[in-house]
């Protein structure tokens, strides 16, 4: 018989229960009263004969049990029954519900969110067909010999080799035209910030430079206009860019007349041809788009270089990024081979290489993720992380079993009597699944809620204050599924087994056994272990988050040598076009000089590197009279600095002076040190009036004079001490081409002084935008970040798992002292102090924290020494963490084990006795 | 009045089903022309007709819907539906096969072995 009607049926009589139950009332009803009718007309009075129809009818509600037997709702019917009993069960003891809950909401939470950051971060793929096909160049060669000297973008020389994805636009075309192994090669390079100015708004976006073939090759088409294509990457052709779909939204509010609109890129004017797909990030990243797409032969007009010629026909500088589809058939060692021999006759025919120096090796890599740099930035922290929140749900599902198993120790008795008065084990193993279940069900909705609300959080903890948040994880549904799932399956196995045991034994025993107490270990022994396991737990995530605060608490005392309060920094990026280096320090003085003017504004600096900001410049020192030792380094730090610099940062001037207005761009070139440069090359010496010579970009040398000793400062981060560093006036260093920072001293917000700010630069070039307006303070603090976000979540954790580690010895410990009253009475009566009692049950308590704090103290010291690179200012063995993690955990134990203790030490004897 | 026969079991769909197919009927309808046509010899627990009401409804041999009865009440009406038909059909097959055989098998005598 087909199913479909019964179905149908079936979902009618669910869906309006109420219905149903009126409509079969009715009926019988009038059946009843038929029947009454017809016997009333056959001679009986209406009385006798409403008497005789019911009585002959029967039981209606029997009738309606088994109609709604024949309606297949039987399961339905039992099943409902279930919930509301566990419902009410729940209620009944809720501190029980809510531990078990928020345990789980807890544990399918946090992992629920930290996985999908993880996988969003680590593993997901670029958003364009068949990402798994892409190859990404890279090459190889020994370190200090090769054949490539000037690179832009990333190298990894950690180890003997220097590894690369950079390459020259020469080098491309040629690899290009000799392909035959992989699908067309096609090329991108991320240029960094540029300027852009909508409407007569001037902005900051990120540009992004591709070959003509890029979009069809990665097979991508822009929502809205057109892609960039290979005639408008040709010398000469009309300048035209397509735009991000965040840029869109930011700028135009998504107005369909973007297309065709003419923006200044760098104070080029560009025409917008199209509009990528919001889920489009570009090749290079599968968090983070570019704003702003262009085609290389943009580059001399775009974005020039200093006197050194057009990036497009460069042998020497390695800078772009090759990309390309794998062919079927062709395996990438096929590819690899042949694709090296025209690497090295690129090499060979461009370069024109030295006979010692080694050519490089090429090598093919996977872009299915691009270039993945965030998992080489976030690997070891995310997985940090997933150590973390995994110990949390291993320590929410230990709560989950411990709490269960207790519980079905509680309720032995109730099940014996469910037993004995018929119920089949298969409805009371029933019962208690639906209860764990229903438990699961609970945790699982807090869980996605927090899931939900993490999601959003998240990855506003690794964004600076000052940026746009960058990376978005929507909710990763498979995951919450298997979170969700794991915590199910702890509940359902936790719940089942005990279940299992208690049905399984004869009913006579269980009933009995209440009764007749004695001291049964083993009972206790599942529950025990559980808990001693919590203790660990917690034990580990205890002494990490003590770590990590400690390091956190060591970098926050770092004495950096500056003042940074009320210090409102941000930089500028003038267009190399319009000021090209050399002839651009008559506009940053003129900028410093319109900033000072600002009302509320008390001094004003600048500096090519801002400090503590991970900025860095060095170059090589060489004090004129010494011979270079070999080996030696020659090399210091340098800052090109306004005359205010150390005023404004508070650097004291220890001997000579800082710089002047007397210091200009054709005087005598001076320089300022620092005590650490005074150590390292002039070592029992007085610095002043010393000269040295530096190379600069043009590797010419420049003689400078020192004229005054600073204090040391911390220049590039908290964690490396202050470097030897020599400081030079912008105005007197010649080559200044990545922009300046300025840091201004005022008393104001930085929310209420960047207006003026920006007002002031804008009124000497109303195209230059200011870029990462924040205050030195935060600057600082985002140094720390990963520290802080750590110290913060694993202090989180600590304090949850302590939590939880106490409810579960509270429990473990009322639970024994309550199936040992009887044991307890009778000690006392024959004569135990209620002293030793209380010993005897503290005893227990602190071997089982004893055991848990040895073996979470040893499993976390391991893991400790895997990210010793992470802590700052601590050993691996830090004794204040250890000692106070492990005193926290016996103490808060011994604590969580007093109050039973005591209530067991105030058992009266006769009371004890009698006690069932 | 005859002496009352007890239903026999597995025969009261069937019977239902026959009843039904001469005309909407509701509930206690159904039992007044099964008794009437048995000629007031089949007993018919009065309590047990809903659930095997409800279990046709529920296979979809039969379809309700509420209607006025001769006294002016509101009352339940069953039909047979196509699928009830065929059942019908099919299980009169298999009854009347069913008797033949039993018949057969009770008239035998002794020579026939």
């Amino acid at each position: 018989m087909s199913l479909l009607p019964r179905f149908r049926s079936w979902m009618r009589s669910v869906s309006h229960p109420s219905r149903l139950h009126r409509e079969m009332d009715e009926e019988l009803r009038f059946h009843v009263q038929s029947y009454t009718d017809d016997l009333v007309r056959s001679g009986l009075s209406p009385a006798e004969a409403a008497r005789r129809a019911r009585i002959e009818f029967g039981s209606a509600d029997a009738h309606k049990e088994e109609m709604r037997v024949s309606l297949g709702l039987r399961l339905w019917d039992e099943l409902r029954a279930d919930i509301h009993y566990g419902l009410r069960m729940l209620r009944k003891s809720p501190s029980f519900t809510i531990v078990a809950v928020l345990s789980l909401t807890l544990g399918i939470g946090v992992n629920t969110t930290i996985f999908t950051l993880a996988k969003h971060l680590l593993m997901d793929r670029l958003n364009v067909p068949r990402p798994e096909h892409l190859r990404l160049f890279n090459w190889v060669a020994p370190k200090g010999k090769t054949a490539v000297h000037s690179m832009w973008g990333n190298w990894d020389n950690s180890g003997s080799q220097i590894t690369s994805t950079s390459f020259s636009y020469p080098v491309y075309q040629r690899l290009r035209a000799a392909n035959r192994e992989l699908a067309d090669l096609f090329a991108f390079k991320d240029v960094g910030r540029m300027n852009v100015t909508v409407d007569g708004n001037a902005d900051v976006v990120q540009g992004e430079m591709v070959s003509g073939n890029y979009y069809e090759q990665l097979g991508v088409r822009p929502q809205l206009g057109r892609a960039i294509e290979d005639f408008d990457d040709k010398p000469g052709s009309a300048p035209v860019v397509v735009i991000s779909d965040g840029f869109w939204a930011r700028h135009f509010g998504r107005a369909p007349s973007v297309i065709g609109k003419t923006i200044l890129l760098n104070l080029t004017d560009v025409t917008i041809v199209g509009v990528n797909a919001p889920d489009f990030t570009g090749a290079k990243s599968v968090q983070v788009s570019p704003d702003v797409f262009m085609p290389f032969s943009l580059q001399p007009i775009v974005l020039p270089r200093n006197g050194v010629g057009s990036l497009l026909t460069d042998t020497h500088h390695w800078w772009m990024l090759i990309m390309a589809r794998s062919k079927p058939g062709v395996t990438d060692a096929v590819a690899t081979a042949a694709l090296d021999l025209a690497l090295k006759d690129a090499v060979r025919s461009t370069m024109n290489p030295k006979a010692e120096e080694a050519l490089p090796t090429l090598r093919l890599g996977d872009g299915s993720r691009g270039m993945n740099e965030t998992a080489a930035q976030f690997a070891k922290p995310i997985y940090v992380l997933f150590s973390l929140v995994g110990f949390v749900l291993l320590l929410a599902c230990a709560n989950i079993a411990n709490l269960l198993l207790a519980r079905a120790s509680a309720r032995q008795r109730e099940m014996s009597v469910r037993l004995a008065m018929g119920a089949s084990r298969r409805r009371i193993l029933r019962q208690v699944l639906t209860e764990s279940v229903l438990l699961s069900v609970l945790g699982g909705a807090g869980g996605l809620l927090l899931a939900f609300v993490g999601s959003n959080e998240i990855p506003l903890l690794l964004r600076n204050p000052w940026e746009p948040t960058l990376v978005t994880t929507p909710l990763d549904w498979s995951i919450f599924a298997f979170n969700a799932a794991l915590a199910m399956l702890t509940g359902v196995l936790f719940g089942i087994i005990p279940a299992w045991q208690a049905t399984r034994t004869e009913v006579n025993t269980a009933l009995k056994d209440a009764a007749s107490t004695t001291t049964r270990r083993r009972h206790g022994y599942a529950g025990k272990s559980i808990v001693a396991f919590q203790i660990a737990l917690s034990t580990l995530l205890v002494l990490g988050a003590s770590v990590f605060l400690r390091t956190l608490l060591k970098l926050d005392s770092v004495n950096t040598g500056i003042d940074s309060h009320n210090l409102v920094l941000f930089e500028l990026q003038p267009p190399l076009s319009r000021y090209p280096a050399g002839k651009n320090g008559e506009l940053y003085s003129s900028i410093e000089e319109r900033l000072a003017a600002v009302p509320g504004v008390d001094s004003v600096s600048a500096s090519t590197s801002a400090l503590l900001s991970n900025n860095i410049s060095n170059d090589d020192f060489n004090p004129t009279g010494q011979t270079p030792v070999p080996g030696k380094e020659q090399t210091a730090y340098d800052n090109a600095v306004g005359d205010a610099f150390f005023s404004t940062y508070r650097i004291p001037i220890l001997a000579g002076r800082a710089f002047n207005s007397s210091d200009t761009a054709t005087s005598l070139k001076v320089a300022v040190v620092n005590q650490a440069l005074v150590r390292q090359f002039f070592p029992g010496q007085n610095p002043i009036g010393k000269t040295f010579t530096t190379s600069g970009m043009k590797d010419e040398k420049l003689l400078y004079e020192i004229v005054g000793v600073c204090a040391d400062a911390h220049y590039q981060d908290l964690r490396s001490a202050p470097p030897a560093t020599f400081y030079m006036s912008y105005r007197q260093t010649p080559d200044i081409s990545w922009g300046m920072s300025y840091e201004v001293k005022t008393k104001l917000a930085r929310a209420a002084i960047a207006p003026s700010l920006r007002e002031a630069v804008q009124s000497v070039d109303r195209n230059l935008p200011l870029i990462d307006v924040r205050t030195q303070q935060e600057q600082i603090d985002a140094l720390s970040q990963q520290e802080r976000i750590f110290a913060t979540l694993s202090s989180a954790f600590g304090l949850l798992a302590l939590t939880l580690a106490c409810i579960g010895i509270y429990g473990i410990m009322s639970y024994t002292v309550a199936r040992r009253t009887n044991e307890i009475g009778i000690r006392l009566v024959l004569g135990a102090q209620s002293r030793q009692v209380l010993a005897m049950v503290l005893r227990e308590a602190s071997w089982l924290s004893l055991a848990g704090v040895v073996v979470g103290i040893g499993g976390g010291l391991l893991l400790i020494r895997l990210i010793h690179t992470m802590l700052y200012g601590l050993r691996t063995y830090d004794p204040v963490s250890i000692a106070a993690s492990a005193g926290l955990l016996v103490g808060i134990s011994l604590l969580a084990g007093f109050l039973p203790a005591r209530r067991a030490s105030r058992v009266q004897p006769m009371e004890a006795l009698r006690h069932e | 009045m005859a002496k009352s026969v007890d239903l026999l079991q597995g025969t009261l769909d069937l019977l239902i089903l026959k009843a039904v197919s001469l005309g909407p009927l509701h509930g206690y309808g159904v039992l007044l022309r099964i008794q009437q046509i048995s000629g007031e010899q089949l007993e018919i627990q009065q309590g047990s007709l809903y659930p095997a009401l409800y279990r046709l409804e529920h296979q979809g041999a039969i379809t309700s819907e509420w209607g006025e009865s001769e006294n002016n009440r509101r009352a339940k009406y069953y039909r047979l539906t196509a699928q009830g038909r065929g059942l019908l059909r099919t299980e009169t097959d298999k009854w009347n096969r069913m008797a033949g055989i039993i018949g057969d098998i009770l008239r035998a005598s002794p020579e026939e072995v």
